[in-house]
C-alpha cells in the first residue's frame, strides 16, 4: 500500500483473483441451496434452517475481521491480492506467513515480510509455493472424503442399535461395552482435543516476542476466563428462562464479550501486568 | 422409505459434487499463480520453488491427510468439501458447524445434522469471502489504521481465546470427565515446547482426548448415571 503504482496493486491481479474469489462464493451458494432442500426434504423446520444459517453468520463474523487483518497484516509485503486469494482458499492464518517467510528465503528476498517485495519473478515466485503448499488436501479428497464419510456414518448407526437394544433388554447390572457405542463419545473427544489445544496455549503456550498477544499472559487467561464463565451464565439464563431465541448465540455472545474483557483489561491494569506473558 | 432412499441419494449426490467441486477446486488454485506469471510475464525457476516448498510439504502435507481423516467425519459430507476449499478449519469452520448442530439439536451422524453442518459451514465462507472481498476492495485504506487501533489491537489478539473459551464452555461443562486429561497433557507438553502451535499441539491433544476417552468409556467411568 505503500506504493500504488507499482506492480502488486494492477488491476489485472485484482481480477485474476475476483475470479478465484467468485468460485468459491458460486460453490458455497450451491452447498447452502442444496443442503436446504434436502433439510426441507427431510421435513426439517424452516426456522432451525434459518437459524443455523443466521447463528453461523454471527458467529463468523469476529473471525473474518481478524483473517480480514492477517490479509492486512501480510499487505506491506506481498500487496494484497495474494494474501486475499490465499485466505479465501484453504488459506488459515497460520500457515500463511510461514509459508511466505519460506518462499521470500527461497527467493533470496532480504528482510523477509518486513520488506515489501519489488521483484515480479520473486512475487510469481511466492504465489506458486503458497498455492502448492496447501493444495494437497484438495488432491486427496475425491479419494478418501467418501469411504470415510461412509464409515462414519454406519459406526453411528451401529451405535444407536446396539443402545436400544441394550434399552430393550434392560440387562441392569452389568453394562455391555460396545465400540459403536463408544463413538458416541468420540466426536466431543476429537473436539475437546481440538478446542483444548487453544485453550492450552492461552493458558501456557510462548509466542513470538515481537507480537503482543501471541503468548500465553494476564490477558489470554483473563480472555479464556470470561468467555467460559459468560457463555456458561448465558447458557443457564437462556435454559432457566426458556428464551430458546438466545440459545444459538450463546457462544457468539460469550465471545464478544470476552473480547471487550481483553480491551478493558489491557486497558485499565497496570501496565506491566496487562503485558505480563509468562511464557515470552 | 421412500424418503430413505432419497437420503442414500443425497449422500451419493453430495459426494459426487463434492469430488467434482474439489478438483475444480484445485484447478482455480492452480490457475492462480499461472494466470500471475501469464500476466507479468515472468517464469520464477522451478529449483527454487521446489526449494521454497521443502520446508513446507513434510508439515503441511503431511497434516492434509491427518486434517482429513480427522475432520471429514466431523464436517459431513457437504461440509467437508466446502471447508477444504475455504480453510480455517480447527478455528472457525469446525466450531461452527458443531455450534449449528448444538443449536439445532442434532447429531453429526444423522441426516439432519449432514444438513446443519453444510449449511452452517456454507453460510460462514459466504460471509467470510464476502468481509475479505468487501475489506480488500473497498475499506483496505481505512482497515488499516482500523486493525492498527491502539484500543481494538487487544481484542484481535485475543481472538482464539476467546473463541475458543466461548465455544469450549459447554463441552468442558458436559465432558468435564473426559476435558480435564487432554488439556493437563497438552499443557504439559507447552512446558517442554512453550512454543509449539496451537495446530500441531493439537494432535498430541486429539490422541491423548481420545485415548482418555477410551479408557474411562470402558472402565465405566462414562457411564449415564455418574456422568450426568
Amino acid at each position: 500500500m505503500a506504493n500504488t503504482t507499482d506492480f502488486k496493486s494492477s488491476p489485472g491481479l485484482y481480477l485474476i483473483a475476483g475470479v478465484v474469489v467468485l468460485f468459491v462464493l458460486g460453490q458455497s451458494v450451491f452447498f447452502l441451496v442444496k443442503a436446504w432442500k434436502q433439510g426441507k426434504a427431510l421435513g426439517m423446520d424452516t426456522k432451525k434452517l434459518r437459524n443455523a444459517v443466521t447463528s453461523s453468520a454471527l458467529f463468523t463474523l469476529p473471525s473474518a475481521l481478524s483473517v480480514l487483518a492477517t490479509v492486512i497484516a501480510l499487505a506491506p509485503a506481498l500487496g494484497l491480492v495474494i494474501p486475499w486469494v490465499r485466505l479465501s482458499v484453504i488459506g488459515n492464518l497460520m500457515y500463511e506467513s510461514t509459508a511466505a517467510e519460506a518462499a521470500m528465503e527461497a527467493f533470496g528476498h532480504q528482510g523477509g515480510m518486513a520488506t515489501t517485495v519489488t521483484d515480479p519473478t520473486v512475487y510469481a515466485g511466492i504465489a506458486w509455493v503458497m498455492t502448492l503448499g496447501i493444495c494437497f488436501s484438495l488432491v486427496l479428497l475425491p479419494f478418501l472424503a467418501k469411504p470415510l464419510h461412509k464409515k462414519f456414518l454406519s459406526a453411528g448407526k451401529k451405535g444407536k442399535t446396539e443402545e436400544k437394544a441394550e434399552t430393550a433388554a434392560q440387562t441392569g447390572e452389568k453394562k455391555k461395552r460396545s465400540l459403536g457405542e463408544f463413538m458416541d463419545y468420540v466426536s466431543p473427544a476429537v473436539f475437546i482435543g481440538l478446542i483444548g489445544a487453544f485453550v492450552a496455549r492461552a493458558i501456557a503456550g510462548a509466542g513470538k516476542p515481537e507480537t503482543f498477544g501471541d503468548g500465553a499472559g494476564v490477558v489470554s487467561v483473563i480472555t479464556l476466563v470470561v468467555a467460559v464463565i459468560s457463555s456458561i451464565i448465558l447458557e443457564l439464563i437462556a435454559k432457566k428462562a426458556k428464551l430458546t431465541w438466545l440459545e444459538p448465540f450463546v457462544m457468539p455472545i460469550g465471545m464478544i464479550i470476552a473480547m471487550v474483557a481483553a480491551v478493558a483489561a489491557f486497558n485499565l491494569l497496570p501496565q506491566d501486568i496487562a503485558l505480563l506473558e509468562w511464557r515470552g | 422409505m421412500m424418503a430413505k432412499n432419497k437420503t442414500k441419494s443425497y449422500f451419493d449426490r453430495v459426494h459426487t459434487w463434492g469430488r467434482i467441486s474439489s478438483v475444480t477446486a484445485l484447478c482455480v488454485l492452480l490457475m492462480f499463480p499461472m494466470a500471475v506469471c501469464l500476466y507479468l510475464g515472468v517464469w520464477p525457476e522451478a529449483k527454487l520453488v521446489f526449494s521454497g516448498l521443502l520446508k513446507l510439504i513434510p508439515i503441511y502435507w503431511a497434516t492434509s491427510v491427518i486434517e482429513v481423516i480427522l475432520y471429514t467425519p466431523m464436517l459431513g459430507g457437504g461440509g467437508t468439501y466446502l471447508s477444504f476449499v475455504t480453510g480455517n478449519i480447527p478455528n472457525l469452520k469446525l466450531p461452527c458447524a458443531i455450534n449449528a448442530m448444538e443449536g439445532a439439536k442434532v447429531k453429526a451422524t444423522s441426516e439432519e445434522g449432514e444438513v446443519i453442518s453444510t449449511i452452517a459451514i456454507a453460510a460462514s465462507s459466504i460471509v467470510t469471502t464476502v468481509i475479505l472481498a468487501i475489506g480488500v476492495l473497498v475499506f483496505a485504506p481505512f482497515l488499516d489504521a482500523f486493525t492498527n487501533n491502539a484500543l481494538l489491537k487487544p481484542a484481535f489478539a485475543q481472538v482464539l481465546p476467546a473463541l475458543f473459551g466461548a465455544l469450549g464452555a459447554g463441552y468442558f461443562i458436559k465432558h468435564w470427565k473426559i476435558s480435564v486429561f487432554p488439556i493437563l497433557v497438552m499443557i504439559i507438553v507447552l512446558v517442554f515446547a512453550p512454543a509449539m502451535g496451537a495446530s500441531t499441539l493439537l494432535f498430541p491433544g486429539i490422541v491423548a482426548s481420545v485415548a482418555g476417552a477410551a479408557v474411562m468409556y470402558y472402565t465405566g467411568m462414562l457411564d449415564k448415571k455418574t456422568d450426568k
